[in-house]
């Protein structure tokens, strides 16, 4: 009986605790959103003198200022092009060389994998100017195409590698009964090795389409024109040097968070399997 | 099927976006890149103007943030892809790697033109942030290569209505350092915040302090200090140090400074909790967006010597330069000297509350903008001095002033650290 009350109590202590420290950590996660849509519904000065999660008045009027001011529209059409253009190409790409990297021996194919995993080690920033004068002698700067090429290019080794990790760890009866079928190399990662990484390809997809959606410093760069910046950029037009519109800026955040929250809720089954599965190792 | 149509689609897209080109305009049109976010909509406006009056038109591209703005500038600079008006952020060296490398053009002859009619119309010392004299230590010929838009001044403000609370006139804010530090005791009294800035980000500490250092041991012997001649350990940098002692011992300053953020200071000087705050000219439009209401003043930073003029951080807010390779070079000039004209000044004032650089639009601007504007009289700035202190050098002083503020050091501890770092610096130098 008192071994029952022991075990009882020990696991209402530990779910009590475990339970404690889930909540903390969604508070942590869950307040910055909160507050990023309550002061989306007051006022500049009232963001600053009162603090309460509920206004006393509510500013509905910020969104559609915000969607104005921003010019939002464009930016925003030019965000979903590069997000869909970006995956695609990654998907398509990283898969492909994955598979191969992982199933075909050819020379230099460990010098090449190597080369990719080095490439994820080099900041961004970094290569900004270098990427800049590449593009301007490939005539592709301030061209939607030279951004995408190059976002591509910024996705691919962590895809690769989270791919390749995932096609070694599948089982060769699988590719061996579809060539037995008839099948070729590149039927087998279509037919095959693809629909078996759905799991994995969520998380690049999932990965992939945040870091485009969010990127900003690279399309400031290469872009001269307005009217090819993503819907990032136009965020900025809020924050002054010395002055920030918070109001703006924050019905500009949500507004910009919602695609990638829809996202991630449409693709959260296969990120939680992806995941489990270990499709993120390392 | 459905993956054939996506290899499709994607190759179909590429190639529509590969094609993307821009319209090419028949009229003039003069390209300028700021990072400016307050003033984009002034200037727009500004563009639409001119372009009806004058038939060329001017693009105003917005790149915000400034750092990601500085990147691109550099890159574009590489690609010699500049637009034909830009502003450079950053040193005067970056300034002048710039002119070095034939980016930007000498204006000195538009500004000299018609009895210096351009020239004359400016702050003198707006201008000189944009000037390279003669002997200059960056190696450029001299000469203006860059137009001030606006100007900037770092000073003190104090709300009116928490100097009355503590029985003071509201309109006469301390003249001098020991009139300051009187307000201390009764700030602490009523339970108040005294002095609050951005601290927490060492260059503003950095900035007082060369005003009170200007002010007890007058401009020749500060420059005579950064070119070595004269020691950190010198009386006169002791009790430059010890202001910053005095200051805390009085209970002036606010609890938490020395950590402080400046958006935290401006927020706390906009919701009436502190009676001063050192900032800077910019703050007339943060206050306003955070507090329509706040009654303030701008002063100048109490005196703590009679012997030098008080001196404070001031000059060109932001500058645009002229592409040298542009071909609309000709048009690029004639526009900034309109957009410098004092209508055009005294609206940009008015819309964006920035100082005119303009010295003939002051009677058009609100009486706080003309308060921080009419310290421009005292100002002074690192970049104009011709020579510059090392980096560390500057660090060492700036954390040795927080140190002093939480008491963790004396001033003499500070100025010996100070000198050694210095003559660290110098011996690296010499060995050059």
């Amino acid at each position: 009986m008192k071994h029952a009350l022991y075990y009882k109590s020990q696991k209402i202590a530990t779910n009590t605790l475990v339970h404690i420290l889930l909540i903390t950590v969604s508070i942590t996660c869950l307040y910055p959103l909160l507050w990023m849509i309550v002061s989306s519904l007051k006022t500049q000065d009232m963001i600053f003198k009162d603090i309460s999660l509920i206004p006393h008045q509510f500013h509905f009027e910020n969104y559609i200022l915000a969607w104005k001011e921003g010019g939002f529209g464009r930016n925003f059409f030019n965000s979903i092009v590069y997000t869909l253009s970006v995956v695609c190409g990654i998907v398509i790409i990283s898969s492909m060389a994955a598979y191969a990297f992982s199933r075909l021996k050819f020379a230099g194919s460990k010098f090449l994998f190597i080369m990719f995993m080095a490439a994820m080690m080099i900041p961004i920033p970094g290569s900004f100017v270098a990427l800049y004068v590449l593009l301007n002698k490939l005539h592709l700067r301030n061209t939607p195409i030279g951004y995408i090429l190059c976002m591509i290019n910024v996705g691919l080794s962590t895809s690769i590698f989270l791919l390749k990790t995932f096609f070694d760890k599948m089982p060769k009866e699988l590719e061996d009964a579809a060539r037995i079928d008839g099948c070729s190399k590149i039927g087998i990662w279509r037919h095959v090795a693809l629909p078996l990484a759905k799991p994995v390809l969520a998380v690049v997809v999932v990965f992939n389409a945040l870091s485009v959606w969010n990127e900003y410093i690279l399309a400031l760069i290469i872009f001269d024109s307005r009217q090819f910046m993503p819907l990032q950029v136009a965020l900025q037009t809020f924050q002054g040097e010395f002055v920030t519109n918070y109001p703006l800026l924050m019905a500009g955040l949500t507004i910009t968070a919602l695609p990638i929250i829809i996202v991630y809720l449409l693709m959260q089954k296969y990120i939680v399997k992806g995941v489990t599965q270990g499709a993120v190792v390392g | 099927m459905r993956f054939k149509s996506l290899f499709l689609g994607v190759f179909v897209l590429f190639s529509i976006l590969g094609c993307s080109e821009n319209k090419i305009d028949s009229k003039p049109t003069v390209n300028i890149w700021h990072w400016m976010t307050d003033r984009d909509p002034a200037f727009q406006e500004l563009a639409k103007k001119y372009e009806s009056l004058y038939g060329v038109k001017i693009n105003f591209e917005l790149y915000a943030p400034s750092d990601a703005y500085s990147q691109k500038i550099r890159a574009a600079a590489q690609g010699t892809n500049l637009p034909d008006i830009f502003g450079i952020l950053g040193e005067k060296r970056d300034f002048a790697s710039f002119i070095k490398a034939g980016h930007i053009l000498d204006i000195t002859s538009y500004m000299e033109a018609n009895n210096n009619k351009w020239k004359n119309s400016f702050f003198p010392k707006a201008l000189a942030v944009n000037e390279f004299s003669k002997g200059n230590s960056y190696g450029i010929e001299p000469g203006i290569f860059g137009v001030p838009i606006d100007i900037m001044t770092i000073q003190m403000v104090y709300n009116k209505k928490l100097l009355g609370q503590l029985g003071l006139n509201p309109n006469r804010p301390p003249k001098t350092l020991q009139d300051f530090l009187d307000i201390g005791g009764k700030i602490r009294d009523a339970g108040m915040q005294g002095l609050v800035s951005g601290w927490g980000e060492v260059w503003m500490v950095d900035c007082l302090a060369n005003d009170y250092a200007f002010n007890i041991m007058g401009k020749d012997k500060v420059l005579a200090t950064i070119r070595g001649e004269v020691p950190y350990t010198d009386e006169d940098w002791i009790k430059v140090l010890s202001v910053f002692k005095q200051m805390q011992e009085s209970g002036v300053l606010a609890q938490g400074l020395v950590t402080m953020i400046n958006k935290s200071a401006e927020q706390i000087f906009a919701n009436e909790k502190a009676v001063f705050a050192f900032n800077g000219s910019w703050c007339v439009n943060v206050y306003k967006g955070m507090n329509p209401d706040l009654e303030y003043g701008a002063m100048l930073p109490p005196e703590a010597s009679g012997r030098y003029p008080m001196s404070i951080w001031g000059g060109a807010g932001s500058s645009f330069m002229v592409n040298a390779r542009s071909k609309n070079k000709e048009e690029a000039v004639k526009f900034l000297v309109w957009l410098t004209d004092q209508d055009q000044q005294a609206y940009l004032a008015q819309t964006t509350n920035n100082l005119p650089a303009n010295k003939n639009s002051l009677s058009k601007i609100p009486e706080v903008l003309a308060q921080f504007a009419r310290g421009m009289d005292y100002a002074t700035h690192p970049n104009v001095w011709g020579v510059s202190e090392f980096s560390l050098v500057i660090e060492a002083l700036d954390r040795g002033i927080q140190s002093i503020i939480i008491g963790e050091k004396t001033p003499e501890q500070v100025a010996g650290e100070v000198q050694k770092v210095k003559e660290r610096e110098m011996a690296k130098r010499r060995a050059k």
